[in-house]
C-alpha cells in the first residue's frame, strides 16, 4: 500500500489525502466493545457492553458510562485510559463555562470543545490521536440530544448510533427499529435488544451498562437491579 | 488550548506592575476607587445535629449602605456553606472559585466534599495573596466525618471552633454566644441563639444591619432560610405614593433593541468529515 510510507507520522498527509494515523485510531475504536445511543422524544439513552477480561475483576468498580455535568453523560468505544483523560478535560471545560457565564454548558458547546481537544491531538507534534469515539447524551433547553465524536475531532448529531465491534449489525437493527416518536422506556428496550443482537454469551445486568436522561434533565446510570427489570420486560 | 477569562494567573499571586502608574496617578490627583465592604456580622455554631450559620444583610460603601439585603451566606457544596466578611468582591470570587473546584473534585472522586477540603483550598489561596484578598470567612458544614465549623482570616490562618463570629459586629455577637452557648443545642434553640447574636450585631454595630439570614446544615440536608428575621422593616410608607416631576422625557423611539428574537428550527448540527 502506497499509504504505508506515510503512516508513521500523524502530521503528514498520505498521497490519497488521508491522515493514516486517524484511520488506525478508528480501527482501534472499531475493535472496542460495542456501545450505542438512542434519542427518544423525551430523553436519551446510552448503553454499552461491559465485558471484563476475567471473572476475577470486581465488576462493581468498573464504570464505563460517566457524567460530564449533571445533565450530560457519555460512553465510549475504544481505549479506556484515553476516555478517562477526555472525561477529565471535558468536565473541566464544562466547569469553566459555568464559572464564566453562570449558565450550565449547552450540549453542543461541550461537544464542540471536546472535539476541539481531540482535533488538537491530531495536529500537534509528539502526540497521538485519542483511540476512542464518544457518544455524548444530554438534555438542555434545546431538548434531548445525542452526539458522536470521532478521534479526528469530527462530531455528528444522531437520532440513534452505534460504535465498536458490532457497529454494522447494530446500525442496521437500529435503522429498522427507530421511530421519531419513541418514548424513553421504548428506547431503553430497543437499546437492550440491539446490544443483544451481537452479544457473545448471556446478557445480564452484570455485563452491560445503561445510562439515561429524561425531561428531568438529570443524567443517571441505571443500577443493576433496574437493568434486571428492563431485561425481564424485554424477554 | 482554548483560552478563557478564568485562567489561573501566573504562579506567585498578584503582579504589582501597575503600582508605579497608580502612585503617579494619585499624585496627580486621581482618587482611587473605593471598594464595597461588608462591614458585617457573621456567625456559626455547632448544634446537636449539625451546623447553623447566620449573617446580617447590609453591604456598606464607606458611610453609605450600598445594599440593604445582600446575601452573605455563600454556597460551596450541597453540604457546605460559607459566610463572608470583608470586601464583597473578594468573598464572592473566592467562594465561587473554591465551590467550582469542589464540584470538579466531586466528579473525580464520586464522593461528597469534606469541609476540611474546602478549608484547605481557601486558606492556600488566601495565603498566596498575602492578605491582599480581604476575605474573612466562617465555613461550616456536615460531612462523613461529622459537623465542622472553621474561621478563615484574610492572611490564611484558620481556627476550628464550636462557635465563631467574624466581621465588624463580631464582638457584639460573640458576647451573646459566650453568655448563652452550650453543647447539644437543639435545632430551634440553635436558630434562636444565632438570630439573637446577629441581631446583637445589627443593632450595636454600624457596619451591620437590615435582616438576618440563617442556614441550617445537617447530615444529608440543608435549609437556607433567607431573611429569616426582618427586624428593620420600613415603617413609614406614604399611602399616597410619591410623584416626581418629570424633568427629562424618555424617548421610546430612541431605545433600540440589542437582540432580535429569532426562531431556531433545526436541532442538531451536521459536520462534514
Amino acid at each position: 500500500m502506497g499509504d504505508s510510507q506515510y503512516s508513521f507520522s500523524l502530521t503528514t498527509f498520505s498521497p490519497s489525502g488521508k491522515l493514516v494515523q486517524i484511520e488506525h485510531a478508528l480501527t482501534a475504536v472499531g475493535s472496542g466493545q460495542t456501545s450505542l445511543g438512542i434519542k427518544a422524544s423525551n430523553g436519551v439513552v446510552i448503553a454499552t457492553e461491559k465485558k471484563l477480561p476475567s471473572i476475577l475483576v470486581d465488576e462493581a468498580s468498573v464504570q464505563k458510562i460517566q457524567h460530564l455535568t449533571p445533565n450530560i453523560g457519555t460512553v465510549y468505544s475504544g481505549m479506556g485510559p484515553d476516555f478517562r483523560v477526555l472525561v477529565r478535560k471535558s468536565r473541566k471545560q464544562a466547569e469553566q463555562y459555568l464559572r464564566l457565564y453562570k449558565e450550565p454548558i449547552p450540549v453542543t458547546q461541550l461537544v464542540r470543545e471536546t472535539a476541539t481537544v481531540m482535533q488538537e491531538f491530531t495536529q500537534s507534534g509528539g502526540v497521538r490521536p485519542f483511540g476512542v469515539s464518544l457518544l455524548v447524551a444530554g438534555y438542555d433547553d434545546k431538548g434531548p440530544q445525542l452526539y458522536q465524536v470521532d478521534p479526528s475531532g469530527s462530531y455528528f448529531s444522531w437520532k440513534a448510533s452505534a460504535m465498536g465491534k458490532n457497529v454494522s449489525n447494530a446500525k442496521t437493527f437500529l435503522e429498522k427499529r427507530y421511530t421519531e416518536d419513541m418514548e424513553l422506556d421504548d428506547a431503553i428496550h430497543t437499546a437492550i435488544l440491539t446490544l443483544k443482537e451481537g452479544f457473545e454469551g448471556e446478557i445480564s445486568s452484570k455485563n452491560i451498562e445503561i445510562g439515561k436522561i429524561g425531561a428531568d434533565k438529570v443524567f443517571r446510570v441505571l443500577t443493576p437491579a433496574e437493568i434486571d427489570d428492563y431485561l425481564a420486560e424485554v424477554e | 488550548m482554548s483560552q478563557s477569562a478564568v485562567d489561573v494567573p501566573p504562579k506567585g499571586g498578584f503582579s504589582f506592575d501597575l503600582c508605579k502608574r497608580n502612585d503617579m496617578l494619585t499624585q496627580k490627583g486621581l482618587k482611587a476607587p473605593s471598594f464595597l465592604k461588608t462591614g458585617t456580622t457573621i456567625v456559626g455554631l455547632i448544634f446537636k445535629d449539625g451546623v447553623i450559620l447566620g449573617a446580617d444583610t447590609r453591604a456598606t460603601e464607606g458611610p453609605i449602605v450600598a445594599d440593604k439585603n445582600c446575601e452573605k451566606i455563600h454556597y460551596m457544596a450541597p453540604n457546605i456553606y460559607c459566610c463572608g466578611a470583608g470586601t464583597a468582591a473578594d468573598t464572592e470570587a473566592v467562594t465561587d472559585m473554591v465551590s467550582s473546584q469542589l464540584r470538579l473534585h466531586r466528579y473525580q472522586t464520586s464522593r461528597d466534599s469534606r469541609i476540611i477540603t474546602a478549608l484547605t483550598l481557601l486558606k492556600k489561596h488566601l495565603f498566596s495573596y498575602q492578605g491582599h484578598v480581604s476575605a474573612a470567612l466562617v465555613l461550616g458544614g456536615v460531612d462523613i466525618t461529622g459537623p465542622h465549623l472553621h474561621t478563615i482570616y484574610p492572611h490564611g490562618s484558620t481556627d476550628t471552633l464550636p462557635f465563631a463570629t467574624m466581621g465588624s459586629g463580631s464582638l457584639a455577637a460573640m458576647s451573646v454566644f459566650e453568655a448563652k452557648y452550650k453543647e447539644g443545642l437543639t435545632r430551634d434553640e440553635g436558630i434562636k441563639l444565632v438570630a439573637e447574636a446577629i441581631c446583637s450585631g445589627i443593632f450595636n454595630d454600624l457596619g451591620s444591619g437590615s435582616n438576618v439570614d440563617i442556614c441550617v446544615i445537617t447530615k444529608g440536608n440543608n435549609e437556607y432560610l433567607r431573611n429569616y428575621m426582618e427586624p428593620n422593616p420600613r415603617t413609614y410608607v406614604s399611602s399616597k405614593g410619591y410623584s416626581f416631576t418629570k424633568k427629562t422625557e424618555v424617548l421610546l423611539t430612541k431605545i433600540t433593541p440589542l437582540l432580535e428574537r429569532v426562531e431556531i428550527t433545526e436541532v442538531g448540527e451536521a459536520m462534514e468529515e
